[in-house]
């Protein structure tokens, strides 16, 4: 009852033959999904500690970006500002397909850090406080960008990086007319670019808007509310939305003088 | 036919590398036909184990080759009247006797009320009816063996192969087990037993062959092999005195010489067997 | 003369289950078993801090690291259980003579090869049900919890922008914790297991000794994980990267990241990856065959 050599010459040649094309189709796509992370060079090895690279080599990439994701945390509590925002840096390099880490890392940077660097201490001047913090926006910016570059596919992290220029870059220009608009611009641009996802929700688009708007050109946010926005039924889900949008385009026909027959709500004799 | 045949099987193995090889088995012609009780005796090491696997297959002769009821040990179907009990088997310790026996059945193709017949018909014949459904890593040696016969016996096989069936059993066990091979003799198996306690295999073996240092040394009927052709005793019960001196000179009339004279001693064995028999607690089944 | 004995399926059968039985009266797999549900029902407490502001942000993170340790002890867990089962079988087998009553039988080499695989495999398989029923059981537990303010948030409030934003939160909340593609990742994992346990029953038919096995198994299973780093770091010598084709790329297996992640893995991906491993699977459990269809017992 002993196997023939040669016939196990085949059983065994057989599937090692299928399996070459077969491993290399596998590997282009997960190159085209961009599956996995960050390969485990010695740079990042000594940033992570050698624990949590072996963890990685192991195949727990996910566990080991949680763990380096606590280890942020450590930092911010310890108000170590660069070295959180490297643990931040290296958990999104090794999942850099999670929008979690892009979104709630750029946060913590354009957002917490920031806030911290200026009003943090009491030994730097306003000036060096506002430089400080004036750092930490343009490095969320950068970080959210290369966010945006792996996961280009998500309404997300467009969303957050409009939010920045809205919320912190817009508002840093002390004043100055060009600055602002030049920022809100750019919030708009994002904002609509989100809104282009049909996961976003209703209020990407009212955000954009409401960007172009503050960015000083009335008639195109006139122009985006009704045709892009109140025409469009994707942006008006429920009657929230509807009252919504109803009270901001009557605000701006109010505002630009919409001559009535243009009007999408004519005034009514009440008001 | 012959239940069992070999011819010039001899095993080599190999000791590794630059150190040789270790010859097991030599040219070994072994003939036994159907319904013999066969023991295979020898010193440890002289080559029954590796007899008895060659012919089951599990290792291969480096030269010669086995039949099983005239078909090629080489093939699944020779194995299908083969009943085999390795030497100190274990089993599966988490099974119980009963959940062993219809494993064993499935394998050999048994299913269904015959197989739970079957199975009831051996736990009674082995003698383990009360330990039946507890798991074999509670068993004795003894017991283990008797659940390794009852497993070698699910299919109804025509042969039986037991490599040492009595090693490491007490005397009580030894002698049940020797009885069951009597009877499996009487139901016309054949059997093929290993021992190296000649006492034990004297009683039930038809023929037997001595092994040593893998080669067949002697072999013939028991009965013949045994017994001094040219001596002859007697035991006498009621011999009055002066009765010893009457017979001495008689045997010298007859031109015979009287060389021992002794009271009869019963073995150590029937001794043991006799008082335990004796003790009113029974020891039907002990472990 | 005598009647054909061919290749059952009925004996491999007989052979597997009794193979799953004996593991499973085991203390060893209960105790891995009860390790590993106690992890994954930890893991919901491990998570519980956050501070971001938005509870749906919190509950993407908290559900994202309770899977992450979820899928790690399932894949930690069933390897042990995978390697090690499949480790001591023909050892065991070996020691207690058991090997020698069944291939003294009408059993062919093949059956019992194949049926104390799939022994194993069927006790892999039901740990993997057990865990992966855990898993559902804290996302259960924990979905509830988290979307718990923001249904608070739905009943209360008065202003039907904050009910439609917390409504959409809980939305969120519920399709994170019950992703169905859930299912793609335990999937793949279960078919590494079993190729584990197919390269591990290879090493014992030419080994006898159970501490070997296990050793050269887990060998495997951390160089399968390195090949693809090591197929890159070495692309000048592709005599090198041939080699190393034969040891199974462990990597093509881990979607469970990026599914967790969300990330679209289509059941196409999945029926390639699932493939590979069985046709590798095959190879090996060939080259087992060879090998243990030739050796002395």
């Amino acid at each position: 009852m002993r196997t023939p050599r040669s016939l196990a010459v085949v059983l065994i040649a057989v599937p090692a033959w299928l399996l070459t094309p077969l491993h290399n189709q596998i590997e282009h796509e997960r190159q085209q999904f961009q599956y996995g992370g960050a390969p485990v060079t010695r740079e990042l090895r000594d940033q992570i500690g050698q624990g949590m690279a072996i963890a990685l080599l192991a195949g727990f990439r996910g566990v080991a970006a949680d763990f380096i994701w606590i280890r942020a945390h450590d930092h911010w509590e310890k108000r170590e500002w660069l070295l959180q925002a490297e643990s931040i840096e290296n958990a999104a390099k090794l999942q850099p397909r999670s929008t979690f880490f892009w979104d709630s890392g750029s946060w913590h940077m354009g957002w917490n850090i920031a806030r911290a660097e200026r009003i943090g201490t009491n030994d730097i001047t306003i000036a060096q406080g506002l430089i400080r913090e004036r750092y930490w926006h343009q490095r969320a910016r950068s970080f959210l960008e290369r966010g945006i570059a792996n996961i280009p596919n998500r309404f997300d992290l467009y969303f957050k990086l409009g939010w920045l220029y809205d919320q912190k870059l817009a508002r840093g220009c002390g004043g100055d007319p060009e600055c602002v608009k030049l920022q809100n611009t750019k919030a708009a641009e994002l904002f609509i670019r989100a809104s282009e996802y049909p996961t976003a929700p209703t209020y990407v688009a009212r955000d954009a808007a409401r960007s172009l708007e503050k960015a000083g050109d009335l008639p195109a946010a006139y122009d985006f509310w009704v045709n892009k926005i109140w025409r469009d039924d994707r942006r008006i889900r429920t009657a929230a939305d509807r009252t919504i949008v109803e009270r901001e385009i009557r605000r701006l026909e109010e505002r630009l003088d919409i001559p009535a027959p243009s009007r999408v709500f004519p005034k009514t004799s009440a008001s | 036919m012959d239940a069992i045949r070999t011819e010039n099987l001899t095993k080599k193995y190999n000791l590794g590398w630059r150190k040789g090889r270790f010859l097991a088995l030599e040219k070994l012609n072994l003939r036994i036909p159907e319904g013999e009780v066969y023991g295979l005796l020898g010193p440890n090491g002289s080559g029954k184990s590796t007899t008895l696997k060659c012919i089951l297959d599990l290792i291969t002769p480096t030269e010669g080759a086995a039949w099983i009821f005239g078909v090629p040990a080489t093939k699944v179907e020779s194995r299908l009247h083969v009943g085999f009990l390795p030497e100190n088997p274990y089993f599966y310790r988490y099974l119980t006797g009963g959940e062993t026996l219809e494993f064993y059945g499935q394998l050999c193709g048994i299913r269904g009320a015959a197989l739970h017949r079957r199975i009831e018909e051996l736990i009674e014949l082995v003698g383990l009816a009360k330990a039946r459904d507890r798991r074999l890593a509670g068993y004795s040696k003894g017991m283990l063996q008797r659940i390794g016969l009852a497993q070698a016996l699910i299919h109804d096989p025509r042969l039986l192969l037991l490599d040492e069936p009595t090693a490491g059993v007490d005397p009580i066990g030894s002698r049940d087990i020797r009885d069951l091979i009597l009877r499996l003799k009487q139901m016309g198996k054949t059997v093929l037993l290993s021992s190296h306690l000649l006492a034990q295999v004297q009683d039930v073996c038809d023929r037997i062959g001595v092994l040593n240092l893998g080669q067949m040394i002697l072999e013939g009927d028991v009965d013949q092999l045994i017994s001094d052709q040219r001596r002859l005793s007697f035991t006498v019960e009621g011999l009055p005195a002066g009765g010893r001196g009457q017979i001495e000179q008689a045997a010298q009339a007859a031109g015979a010489k009287v060389v021992g004279v002794e009271h009869p001693q019963t073995t150590l064995e029937t001794l043991f067997l006799d008082a335990v028999r004796q003790d009113k607690r029974g020891a039907g089944e002990h472990d | 003369m005598t009647e054909r004995v061919g290749f059952s399926v009925a004996r491999v059968g007989t052979i597997a289950a009794n193979t799953f039985t004996e593991s499973l009266r085991q203390k060893v797999f209960n105790i891995l078993l009860i390790f590993a549900l106690v992890v994954i029902a930890s893991a919901s407490f491990f998570a519980e801090f956050a501070f971001e502001e938005d509870v749906a942000v919190v509950a993407s993170y908290q559900l994202k690291s309770i899977k992450d340790t979820c899928f790690g002890a399932l894949s930690v867990i069933g390897m042990l259980i995978a390697i090690v089962g499949t480790a001591m079988l023909l050892p065991n087998e070996l020691e207690n003579r058991t090997i020698y009553t069944i291939l003294s039988k009408p059993v062919r080499r093949l059956e019992f090869l194949l049926g104390k695989y799939l022994g194993t495999v069927l006790l892999t398989f039901v740990s993997v049900v057990l865990m992966s029923v855990m898993f559902l059981a804290v996302l259960t537990f924990k979905e509830a919890r988290l979307s718990q303010p923001a249904k608070a948030v739905v009943e209360q409030t008065e202003s039907p922008v904050e009910k439609q934003k917390a409504q959409e939160q809980v939305a969120k909340i519920r399709a994170e914790a019950f992703d169905p593609a859930i299912v793609k990742g335990i999937l793949l994992v279960f078919v590494k297991l079993c190729l584990l346990a197919a390269i591990t029953l290879l090493v014992s038919t030419f080994s006898t000794s159970m501490v070997f096995n296990v050793a050269v198994a887990l060998l495997v299973f951390f160089a399968g994980h390195l090949v693809g780093l090591a197929k890159e770091a070495w692309q000048a010598q592709p005599l090198l990267v041939y080699l190393l084709g034969i040891i199974p790329n462990l990597d093509l297996f881990n979607v469970a990241d990026d599914i967790i992640l969300g990330n679209f893995v289509p059941w196409a991906h999945v029926g390639k990856v699932t493939g590979y491993g069985l046709v590798y699977l095959s190879g090996v459990l060939a080259a087992a065959h060879f090998i243990f269809s030739n050796r002395e017992i």
